[in-house]
This record gives C-alpha cells, sequence and structure tokens, in this order.
C-alpha cells in the first residue's frame, strides 16, 4: 500500500480505483435493474397502469317501445328524474345533506342510509338519495343549486305508464333479482344484468324480455388514486372510446289502442276480462283484465301498503283473466251442443222440446233459468231465449264424451298457445277424466250441468273469443297472437309474427256453421232474442249471452239479496258481421251487479262493436281524404 | 487520471500542468450542478400537480444558488478545516433542539422551524458527518495502520450524530452518516486484527440493533421489501405504484407531462422519495439511464479531486462528499426500483426539500473550493 503523492497524506491511493470499480458496478446494477422493470417487465406495468388509472361507466338504454296496430304508442319511456349525489364534487357533506332533507321533506336519516349503503363505491359514481322526482321537486334542487354542490339530477330512461296502458298486457317492470344476476356468467355473457336494472316480469315485458332490453353501453373514464373522475378536458391527448347503448327493440302489436281504450270506457265499473279478436286471423285487437294495478308502482318500488292493498282484493289484480281466468261459460257453450247433435242427427232445426220450466233425471230436477218455462222450443227458440230446459235434454241424448269431443274440436279444454301471462288451459270435462281425477264414475246426473255451460266446464275469455271466432269463420282455430312485427331501433324487421292454424274442426259442416249463425243473429236481432242490447245500428251482430251461477241458486233467486260474491258472472259473445265476420268479442263480468249477460254483458259489447266499425270508417275515409290530396299533387306536378 | 508530474500527458505543455486539470474539474462539477439542478426543476415541475412544490423549490434557489457559489469561490478549505469542531457542534445543538423542539411530521420529529423558514438540521449532519471525519484524520496522524482504539474518538463523535437522529427517528438519514464515515475509514489504512473483530462484532450489533432499536414501521418496511405485494395498502403500496409508474415508462417513457401515475396521483410522496418515478414514467429507459450516468460522473469527479489533493483533510472531505452524494444516489434509486427498503431518502438535485438542496450546493461548492485550493498549493 503506498499513501499518495509524496506528501504525508493519510489516504491509500489504490483504495480510489476500487471505489471507481465499486460505483462503476453498483450503477451497472441499478441501470440493469432499470432494464427489468421498464423493459423487460414493461407490458406488465403498463398494463396494471392502464387498469390503475380508466374505470367503465354504464350507459343507461332505453327499453323497447311498444306500438299498436296503427303506430300509435302503447307503451314509451320518459325520463325519470332521480336525486343523486356524487361524492367526487361535495363540499360539506352535513350541510348539504341538512338542506336538502329542509326542502324536499325526506328525513335526514333517509339520505344518511342511502348514503352509507353506497360507501366503497368510486367516488365519480353517483348514489342515488331519491327517485322518482315530481316537477315540482326538480324545481327547488335546481333554484336552491348554488348551495348544493355535488347534489345533481340524474335523467333514467323508464317506462311511461297512462292510464290506458292495458297493465296485463304489457306487464310491468321490477328491479333484477338475485336469482337472475347470479346467471349472468352464462346466460347472459356478453350483457349482463347488473344490480337495480329493471326487468320485465309480466306480459310482453316478460315475454319479449331479451327483445326489449336492449344493450348498455358505456364510456371509460380516467380516475386518479382516490377515484375521482379527472379533468380530461386538460389532458387532450387521453381520449377514450364511447361505446353507445343498443336501444332495445320495437314491438309492433295487432292491438288497435283506440278500439282498447274504448273497451275499457265501456268495461268500467266491471270486473273480468274482455278480448277482442280478429277471427280471421287470430289477431288480438284489444284485451282487458279488471281490476287492474298501475305498473308505474312495481318501477319505482312497492310500499308495503300498495302490497297489502293489492293482495287482499278478492278480484285478484294481478291476474290476467284473459288468458289466466277460468270461468264456466254459461249458456255460451249451448251453439256446441246444438252444432253437435245437428251433426249426429240426434236432432234437426224443427225438432222440438216441451219446456215446463225445469227437467226431472231421476230424482233430481234441473231448473231453466225462466221458471215459468218456454213451452215448445225448437233449436232456434232453445238458443234466442237462452232455453235450458231444451239442452239438458240435447246433452242427456248426446253424452258427455261426445260433447266434449266436439268441444275439442274447437281447441277448447287446451291452451291456445299466446304463451302470455300463465294462459290457462280450460276445461271439458269427459268420463275418463272423471274416473282420473275425481276416483269416482260420471253420472248421468253431472251431463245436464256440462250440456248449459256449468258444472265442471272451464273456459278462458280468450278461448271463449275464440271459440266464437271458429264459428264465425266456419270452423278454423287460429293461434291467438299479440305482436305482429319487431324492429330495431333502426326500423330494420327483425321477425314477423304470420297467422298461425292451430286445427280446423272437421266434424262439423258449412251448412250447420251458417245456421248456427243465422241463429246466433236472432239472439241479437230477433224481439225475444237475450241479446238484443248488443244491436248495433247498421250492421249485424251474431251473439249469445251466458250467465255463469257461481253457487247453486234453488232456494234463492232474488238477486238484490244475493251478496257480491254470490252473484252470477255475465258472459257475453258476439261477431260482427255475420257473414264473413271481422270482429269477435268475449265478455265476462264476474259477480255482475247488474246482472245476467243480456243486461249487463251485451251493452257492452254494444259499444265495442260499434266502436269497431266507427274506427274503421273514420279510418276509411281518412284513408281516402289522404289518396285525393296525393291525387291532386300528382296533378299539380305534372 | 492522475495530477502528478509522471502522468502529464504528451498534449500538456510542462508547467501547464496544473491548470487545464483544475479548470476542467472546476467546469465539470459547474455544469452537472447546473445541469442537474435544472432537470430536477423541471422534473419537480411535473410532479407538482396543484401543489405548490415547485414554485417554493423556486424560492429556495435563492440561497441555495449563492451557496453553492459563495462555497466555492469565498470560502478556503483550511477555514473549514479550522472550524471543523464548531460546524459539527452546531448540528449537535440543532438535532439536540429538534428532538425538544422540533416539529412532528410522518410519526417523527424532524423539522425545525424558525419563523417561516423550515429545516431539517439531519440533512447537514451528513455534510458535518464527513467535515468532522476529514478533520480527525488530519490532526490525528499515524504512520502506522489505525486500530480500533485510535478510532475510538471519530467513532464516538459519528455515534453521537448517529443516535441524535436514530432517535427521531429517521432510521435512513442516521445510516447515511454512518456510511458516509464507514467509507472514508476505507479510505485510510486499518489494522487487520481491529477490522476483523468490527466484522465479528457487527452482526451481533445487527441482531440487538433489530429486535431492541427498530421501531414497527421500520420493520415493517425492511419485510416489505421482499414482498411488496402483502401489504398493498401500506407502506408496500408506495413501492407497488412506484414499480408500476417505472415499469409502464417503457423505453422512451410516455413524455414530459404525460406520466399517468404521477399525474392522477397514484404514486404517493412524488415529489420527495419517489421523485425519480416521475422522472423514469415520463422518459423510460434512456431518461433513467442518462440521469444514472450523470451521478457516476459527478461522483467519479468528486472522487478524482480527493485523489488530486495532497491534504488530508480535503482529500477526507471530498471522499465524504463523493460518499455522500453516492449514497443517497444509490439508497434512492435502489429503494425506488424496489429492490432496497423505503427509508425516506431524498435524491440529491430531484427531491423537494430546502435543506438536501443546500447541503448538496454547499457540498459541491466545497468540491470547487478543494480544487482551488490545491491549486494554489501547488504553485506556491
Amino acid at each position: 500500500m503506498r499513501l499518495m503523492g509524496k506528501q504525508d497524506s493519510q489516504l491509500v491511493e489504490s483504495r480510489f480505483l476500487w471505489a471507481s470499480v465499486i460505483v462503476l458496478i453498483v450503477i451497472s446494477a441499478l441501470l440493469l435493474r432499470l432494464w427489468y422493470i421498464q423493459i423487460y417487465r414493461g407490458e406488465y406495468y403498463s398494463a396494471i397502469s392502464d387498469r390503475n388509472r380508466v374505470r367503465r361507466i354504464d350507459i343507461p338504454v332505453p327499453r323497447g317501445i311498444i306500438y299498436d296496430r296503427h303506430g300509435e304508442v302503447v307503451l314509451g319511456n320518459r325520463p325519470f328524474f332521480d336525486l343523486v349525489y356524487v361524492p367526487q364534487y361535495i363540499k360539506h357533506k352535513q350541510e348539504t345533506f341538512r338542506i336538502l332533507s329542509r326542502i324536499l321533506n325526506i328525513p335526514l336519516e333517509t339520505i344518511e342510509k342511502r348514503v352509507r349503503a353506497a360507501r366503497g363505491q368510486p367516488k365519480f359514481r353517483p348514489v342515488s338519495l331519491k327517485r322518482n322526482l315530481s316537477l315540482h321537486e326538480v324545481s327547488i334542487v335546481e333554484s336552491n343549486r348554488v348551495f348544493l354542490p355535488g347534489i345533481e339530477i340524474r335523467r333514467e330512461p323508464r317506462r311511461d305508464y297512462h292510464p290506458a296502458v292495458p297493465p296485463h298486457m304489457v306487464g310491468y317492470i321490477r328491479e333484477v333479482t338475485k336469482k337472475t344476476l347470479s346467471r349472468n356468467k352464462d346466460l347472459y355473457k356478453d350483457n349482463p344484468y347488473l344490480p337495480g336494472d329493471l326487468v320485465g316480469k309480466q306480459g310482453l315485458e316478460a315475454q319479449w324480455e331479451s327483445w326489449l332490453r336492449g344493450k348498455r353501453g358505456f364510456r371509460l373514464v380516467q380516475v386518479d388514486a382516490f377515484g375521482r373522475q379527472s379533468d380530461q378536458s386538460q389532458e387532450t391527448n387521453w381520449e377514450y372510446p364511447v361505446v353507445p347503448a343498443e336501444p332495445g327493440a320495437d314491438l309492433e302489436l295487432t292491438l288497435d289502442m283506440e278500439l282498447q281504450k274504448a273497451v275499457k270506457k265501456a268495461f268500467s265499473g266491471k270486473n273480468g276480462a274482455v278480448v277482442v279478436m280478429d277471427p280471421r286471423n287470430g289477431e288480438i285487437l284489444a284485451a282487458l283484465s279488471e281490476p287492474g294495478f298501475n305498473p308505474e308502482i312495481m318501477q319505482t318500488g312497492l310500499s308495503t301498503e300498495d302490497w297489502q292493498q293489492l293482495t287482499s282484493n278478492p278480484f285478484k289484480p294481478f291476474l290476467d283473466k284473459t288468458t289466466g281466468g277460468e270461468f264456466a261459460p254459461g249458456s255460451i257453450f249451448k251453439p256446441v251442443l246444438g252444432m253437435a247433435a245437428l251433426e249426429e242427427k240426434l236432432i234437426t232445426p224443427a225438432t222440438t222440446y216441451h219446456c215446463p220450466g225445469h227437467f226431472v233425471l231421476g230424482n233430481h230436477t234441473f231448473y231453466c233459468h225462466k221458471r215459468e218455462g218456454h213451452g215448445a222450443v225448437n233449436l232456434r227458440d232453445a238458443i234466442v231465449k237462452s232455453c235450458d230446459a231444451y239442452f239438458y235434454h240435447v246433452g242427456i241424448e248426446l253424452g258427455v264424451d261426445r260433447i266434449a269431443s266436439y268441444a275439442r274440436s274447437f281447441g277448447l279444454g287446451d291452451r291456445l298457445k299466446l304463451k302470455l301471462n300463465m294462459e290457462r288451459p280450460g276445461l271439458i270435462p269427459t268420463s275418463a277424466w272423471k274416473q282420473l281425477v275425481h276416483k269416482f264414475p260420471w253420472t248421468k246426473g253431472d251431463t245436464p250441468n256440462v250440456a248449459i255451460g256449468q258444472g265442471y266446464v272451464l273456459m278462458t275469455p280468450i278461448q271463449m273469443a275464440s271459440l266464437y271466432a271458429s264459428i264465425a269463420n266456419h270452423g278454423t282455430v287460429y293461434r291467438p297472437y299479440l305482436v305482429k312485427k319487431v324492429t330495431n331501433h333502426v326500423g330494420e324487421i327483425l321477425k314477423t309474427t304470420e297467422p298461425e292454424v292451430l286445427t280446423e274442426t272437421t266434424m262439423i259442416s258449412k251448412e250447420t256453421f251458417e245456421l248456427m249463425g243465422s241463429i246466433l243473429k236472432d239472439v241479437v236481432h230477433h224481439q225475444q232474442g237475450t241479446g238484443k242490447n248488443a244491436r248495433v245500428a247498421g250492421r249485424t251482430v251474431a251473439g249469445k249471452t251466458g250467465s255463469a251461477q257461481v253457487v247453486s241458486l234453488k232456494k234463492n233467486r232474488n238477486q238484490q239479496d244475493v251478496s257480491m260474491k254470490w252473484k252470477e258472472h255475465a258472459i257475453f259473445t258476439a261477431f260482427s258481421p255475420v257473414e264473413n265476420a271481422e270482429i269477435v268479442v268475449a265478455i265476462v263480468s264476474e259477480n255482475d251487479k247488474v246482472g245476467g249477460g243480456g243486461r249487463s254483458a251485451a251493452p257492452v259489447s254494444q259499444e265495442i262493436i260499434s266502436t269497431y266499425w266507427k274506427l274503421k270508417e273514420k279510418r276509411k275515409r281518412k284513408k281516402i281524404s289522404m289518396q285525393n290530396e296525393a291525387g291532386t299533387g300528382k296533378d299539380v306536378i305534372r | 487520471m492522475s495530477s502528478d508530474n509522471e502522468s502529464k500527458g504528451v498534449f500538456l505543455v510542462p508547467g501547464m500542468d496544473v491548470a487545464p486539470n483544475r479548470t476542467r474539474s472546476i467546469t465539470i462539477v459547474v455544469v452537472l450542478f447546473l445541469t442537474m439542478l435544472t432537470i430536477g426543476m423541471l422534473n419537480l415541475y411535473s410532479a407538482s400537480i396543484d401543489m405548490p412544490w415547485f414554485s417554493r423549490q423556486m424560492r429556495n434557489l435563492i440561497f441555495v444558488l449563492p451557496a453553492f457559489f459563495i462555497c466555492a469561490w469565498l470560502i478556503p478549505i483550511k477555514k473549514v478545516q479550522n472550524y471543523s469542531w464548531w460546524i459539527y457542534l452546531a448540528v449537535c445543538l440543532m438535532l439536540a433542539i429538534v428532538f425538544i423542539l422540533g416539529k412532528v411530521a410522518g410519526g417523527a420529529q424532524r423539522w425545525l422551524s424558525i419563523g417561516p423558514v423550515g429545516f431539517q438540521p439531519s440533512e447537514f449532519a451528513k455534510l458535518a458527518v464527513a467535515i468532522i471525519v476529514a478533520r480527525f484524520f488530519s490532526f490525528k496522524r499515524s504512520p502506522l495502520p489505525y486500530t480500533l482504539r485510535d478510532l475510538l474518538p471519530v467513532l464516538c463523535t459519528v455515534g453521537l450524530v448517529f443516535a441524535l437522529i436514530f432517535a427521531q427517528p429517521d432510521f435512513g438519514t442516521a445510516g447515511i452518516c454512518l456510511l458516509i464515515a464507514l467509507v472514508q475509514l476505507a479510505f485510510i489504512r486499518i489494522n487487520l486484527r481491529s477490522l476483523g473483530l468490527t466484522l465479528i462484532s457487527l452482526p451481533l450489533i445487527g441482531f440487538f440493533g433489530w429486535t431492541l432499536a427498530l421501531r414497527d414501521y421500520q420493520k415493517l418496511r425492511i419485510l416489505n421489501l421482499f414482498n411488496p405485494n402483502l401489504d398493498p395498502q401500506n407502506t408496500g403500496y408506495n413501492s407497488l405504484q412506484s414499480l408500476i409508474a417505472i415499469g409502464s415508462g417503457k423505453t422512451f417513457g410516455k413524455g414530459y407531462m404525460m406520466g399517468t401515475q404521477a399525474h392522477l396521483k397514484f404514486l404517493p410522496e412524488r415529489h420527495t422519495d419517489f421523485i425519480f418515478s416521475v422522472f423514469a414514467e415520463e422518459h423510460g429507459f434512456w431518461g433513467g439511464a442518462v440521469i444514472f450516468a450523470l451521478f457516476a460522473l459527478l461522483v467519479w469527479t468528486a472522487l478524482s479531486i480527493g485523489r488530486q489533493t495532497r491534504d488530508t483533510f480535503a482529500g477526507m472531505l471530498a471522499v465524504g462528499i463523493a460518499a455522500l452524494l453516492f449514497l443517497e444516489f444509490f439508497v434512492n434509486i435502489a429503494m425506488v426500483l424496489g429492490i432496497f427498503p423505503v427509508v425516506g431518502l431524498p435524491l440529491p438535485f430531484f427531491s423537494y426539500g430546502s435543506s438536501s438542496q443546500l447541503t448538496i450546493a454547499i457540498s459541491l461548492g466545497l468540491l470547487i473550493s478543494i480544487v482551488r485550493s490545491t491549486a494554489a498549493r501547488q504553485k506556491s
């Protein structure tokens, strides 16, 4: 070791070389490490850095719009105003909430509860404080904006329900359930549901959910380490893609909204169901189930009181009675028997029976609805005056199994495959059915009740309409349908529905149908017809009344004394015009206050059918005038 | 490069041997000082988003720049040698005052404020240690290698500073002070037996130090080094975000003022400990390599200045300053690159902080002063 230079410095010269070498090695090692992090693992850290700063914000999507056959909106969307607060922009939390609770009259605890529930979310994500503000509340908040930093009004597209919307048909939407969310992974991979989404739960909303819901869009935002959205305007070179939302597909229904409104008006005050169909193809023109409910409360959140009120109603507001309500058809079942007996040559149109007002079978007496009796009646009189005794005879002669085979040839006792709202099949009893279900053989005494459409027989209103449509079109049973066309938001047609024939009756001849048509016409147009209340000026109408007894009313004939629950169902079915019918109507008024089908349901039918014709003429005139205009326009150009 | 006659370059005219070396060293130091200061300030500007760090550091330049030039041209190195003990005592006194009156920040008492000016005496202590060790060897000469007994006084003086800083507690700065002294000791001859004894006793000291002296958060920091993912929200979070920032810079960086990790505030302590991450994120690997090269050149220059001088005090001081620069650079960069615990040491020229910047300015000024005095002596 050599001391430095000539002088007596204590430092050892060679150590400087060592030191330089060490410095060089250490710095090279650091450089190697820098290379490893920045170049070797650069991509990895780069990806983390992107994930660090980019967050996804979803863009809400409006559900598809439902139109009627003429392009009128049945169910659209409107913006809802939600009160939200954005944690990123809020300054004095407690003070702001206090002001808010004072001006909007919300308890402070409610706000705090909402805020607590949203804890842990990124700070740019708005937290909902109150849903569905009224315009008044919106204006209060807006005018106090200065004092409420971080409080915002957000618009969300929701369903716009107005009173004419048939709630059972379109259905309602509710917040998505945990079960649906759990199926996100395998079922809704590319378009998952998020908590808080509204999902169709009934009617068309449920049936067409996957078409109506659309696909949400999203945009990416840059956030800082605290989850606050950073100001992008400063850093202009950071641009993130925006994936726009794809609105849901629109449905075009066979429904005629004008007619639907008329139906609702005509049927107001009654409970039950109305179905209006086109007998030529099975299109449903109007369908109503009463009492209804307000679908609005389902999307905004149902209160316990509302829920209790709805569930305690004996008329089951949530049940869609057009397809899900099973009723004894009563006298409207009689034409089936009449036609069956004619085809089986058991009777001719001239065959008469004597009606003394009752019919005795063994030791049991069956009464006609008119206790004094109708006297001698043939088939025409029996249907026009709705004589029960005549059909007791015919029923006994036919036997239950022959009745059933004729009824089944019209598609009764089976679902019509509408696939809407838990469609029920109804019931056409046979002897085998009774043996199977009741473990008891069919007795002769069961048959007279079936013959007048009571006892075990059950039909849904849509089956009643379908039955009369088949009588009107001479035996074809169409599958009823409601959705004509599905179009996406740019107008491309995604799907159309063509009329579909379910079955065709071969058991009944054309002549029989024509005869039955003229008889049913007499029900309305004959002086003594039970359905004369359904007459429409200038048009022919064929119909049949029915009054289904809910309980046996042997002892108590006075309707006034019968409590509401035990009053009979007023039923009326009709088609118009008699030849080449265009419209068929089925009305079931449950436990009607006024009386039977002729008194209570026929006037409803009258209103519906006359409205139908009026509307048709109106539209025809409009079309002609528009054509004329177009014609004159062409002349001018020429 | 050698300073003596034997290594005279063929290009040098005899008699002019000193002047080119002298001016060259001085030029290198001045240029490096100004260059790195500028790079550091620009980088700090990028790092201070919504924070007044840059403007405050600009204000600090009012006394940092004069301090550099005053130390370089107005203070002879002999004066520093004469006042060594006073400097040492002043720093010890300040450290003692900090211990009693200092401001508590971040769980430690490090700050001393006089009116509006706050400073960290522990930063000055680094230089003071270098000065007092140099003073010791210029005073206590020995023809034989130093034994442990000979070195006891200097170990005690350094130990006092170490203890005062460690008690704040500031593990990083205390360690640097100790290391500076050890590096300086490495440049003198030491008795082999004493060295062996020290090497055996060090692990024992280390073991007892770990169990008795280290605080929990310090232990956690050291442990976090081995697995930064272990504790992402605590100390490891800093390390991880730093690695993400550096790594995402890749080869050429994201561009000046474009570092997302820093600008979106993912990077903590981006103005002090992790300032290099900001630089590496925005300028990439090549930017980082340039900084490494500048530091290497600076340290090498400081070492060569130390070698050229024939005065023990000046040589020791130059070595101490080289050690100060290199150790701060090494520890900070290693910490930022995730191969060293987060001990909280500033990066010279880059980190925000008046005390550390002033210390660096004074140190580099003294380097020039050493060059000048060496030249003056050679002339005489």
